[in-house]
């Protein structure tokens, strides 16, 4: 995949990358609400419904803020689920962390810059929707994705 | 991505059923954990002083027996809205949630047990990632302690901040950081703190201070190799763990010979501080405000730019002089 450089950091200072400009903006519909997907890579907006219809009223949104990291190379590791109170963090390696605040109804989420789109189609995004407890719309977890569950203290 | 093991960590009072508090830069931390290794390491930072008044969070540790200790792992930071997330060497992940004021980590048995990984690394960076929501301020600049006062000196990277703090610890300053010294404000009252983090020590340091030969340079945080050693166990220098500023030094080497010390102005002090800060979403408003507002009233503080072309050992002499000369003044 191709590098990309997105801002600079030094000055004013953000090591972070909290300020890595996401322009890319869209509405899908997952399940019964809309999520509202902010990213700066065309490759993760998530290949699911969009929502085109206005807003319900009553209805919840999330929010999902998904940054690609063009300076974190490597693939995906062994997925570990931190399930915090009302935080739930996802961490496969510094190629992909990812964390659902239940409480405030947003995702955010770093994706390295080896993780290819079908890799992020078929196997993130699903995760992304099984995260926020809602039933995956269009494509189940891929057979080769075969997931298997074990606790810590197992 | 043909067989994608997941594993599920759950951080509640269930999992982590031992408990102990401590203070660290001024703020209490609540600790959980499940592991009995943790709670022995803590009692060291227990703190004879009951503090009431201060700022807290929680730190929820879980030692996870199946994370691999890969040494040659770097540390990587990334943080979106008030969310930090901290891969750290030795297998530890860490994320920060800066709203709840809560840190979770999953950490490798080894990590967890090694006193060093807390010191050098896991407590350092907790609290630069937290110390904000805290009221508790990062400031990138070595602080040593000279009869109660304390003296910060602050410069680029690369400017030889830990040297020239080396060298005034040779004088007798009490060493309290290096490279980073937490701010926090008490009514009208500053209060520097350390965090009995190692010294750190290039090596081509070794010409000023040759007792490095007794020991070897490793590959440190940011990738370089250096000599990093505890101050007080390896270099016998006093150490203290709080001071109240009292001068700021800006450090900049020169080519021409001597030392010259003119006094800086507070717009410079702050500028300096707050362009070295890390920026902060709206998410911590509220932080950054209780950030800027103890900047502007450090940036009060007697300053100067410490322009030398002398070898650590001479700058340190000349401000001790300087010093001892300002103290005569203001007496």
């Amino acid at each position: 995949m191709q590098r990309r450089e997105f801002a600079a950091y030094a000055d004013p200072l953000d090591i972070l990358r909290r300020f890595a400009p996401a322009p890319l903006k869209a509405m899908y519909r997952i399940g019964s609400s809309r999520a509202v997907v902010q990213t700066n890579d065309f490759h993760l907006l998530p290949a699911l419904p969009l929502d085109v219809n206005f807003r319900v009223p009553g209805e919840q949104s999330q929010e999902w803020k998904l940054i690609r990291d063009p300076d974190t190379p490597g693939p995906l590791e062994a997925a570990r689920f931190l399930i915090c109170g009302p935080l739930t963090v996802v961490e496969m390696g510094p190629a992909c962390r990812l964390a659902l605040d239940h409480e405030r109804r947003e995702v955010v989420g770093f994706i390295g810059a080896d993780v290819d789109a079908r890799t992020y189609q078929e196997f993130l995004v699903p995760l992304l929707c099984r995260l926020t407890q809602e039933p995956v719309p269009a494509s189940p977890l891929p057979a080769s994705a075969n997931l298997r569950e074990r606790s810590a203290h197992d | 991505m043909d067989d994608i093991v997941t594993m599920k960590l759950t951080f509640n009072q269930q999992t982590l059923p031992l408990r102990a508090d401590f203070l660290i830069a001024g703020t209490r931390c609540c600790l959980s954990t499940n592991s009995h290794d943790v709670i022995e390491l803590a009692a060291q930072w227990q703190s004879q002083t009951k503090r009431v008044d201060t700022s807290s969070f929680e730190m929820e540790v879980l030692v996870d027996s199946s994370r691999s200790d890969c040494c040659e792992q770097a540390a990587h930071f990334r943080g979106l809205r008030h969310i930090v997330f901290a891969t750290l060497p030795r297998g530890s992940f860490v994320a920060f949630d800066l709203l709840r004021k809560k840190v979770h980590a999953a950490l490798s048995s080894s990590a967890s047990r090694d006193l060093s990984f807390w010191n050098a690394l896991l407590l350092p960076v907790t609290i630069g990632i937290l110390g904000t929501t805290l009221g508790v301020v990062p400031l990138h600049c070595a602080c040593l302690d000279r009869n109660g006062k304390g003296l910060l000196v602050a410069g680029v990277s690369g400017a030889g901040k830990s040297t020239l703090a080396a060298a005034l610890a040779q004088r007798g300053f009490a060493f309290l950081s290096d490279d980073w010294t937490y701010l926090t404000r008490k009514q009208s009252a500053l209060v520097a703190h350390g965090l009995f983090s190692p010294i750190k020590l290039l090596p081509d340091t070794i010409r000023f201070f040759p007792r490095l030969r007794e020991f070897v340079p490793r590959k440190s945080l940011n990738g370089e190799m250096a000599y990093e050693m505890d101050p007080q166990k390896s270099l016998q220098f006093a150490v203290t763990d709080m001071s109240r500023p009292g001068h700021i030094v800006f450090l900049e080497r020169t080519v021409a010979r001597g030392c010259h010390l003119v006094p800086c102005r507070p717009e410079y002090v702050r500028d300096f501080f707050e362009r070295s800060a890390e920026r902060l979403p709206d998410e911590l408003a509220d932080a950054r405000a209780m950030r800027t507002n103890i900047i502007n009233f450090f940036s009060a503080c007697p300053s100067w730019m410490l322009r030398t072309g002398e070898s650590p050992q001479r700058t340190a002499e000349a401000i001790e002089i300087f010093l001892s000369e300002a103290e005569r003044a203001t007496a």
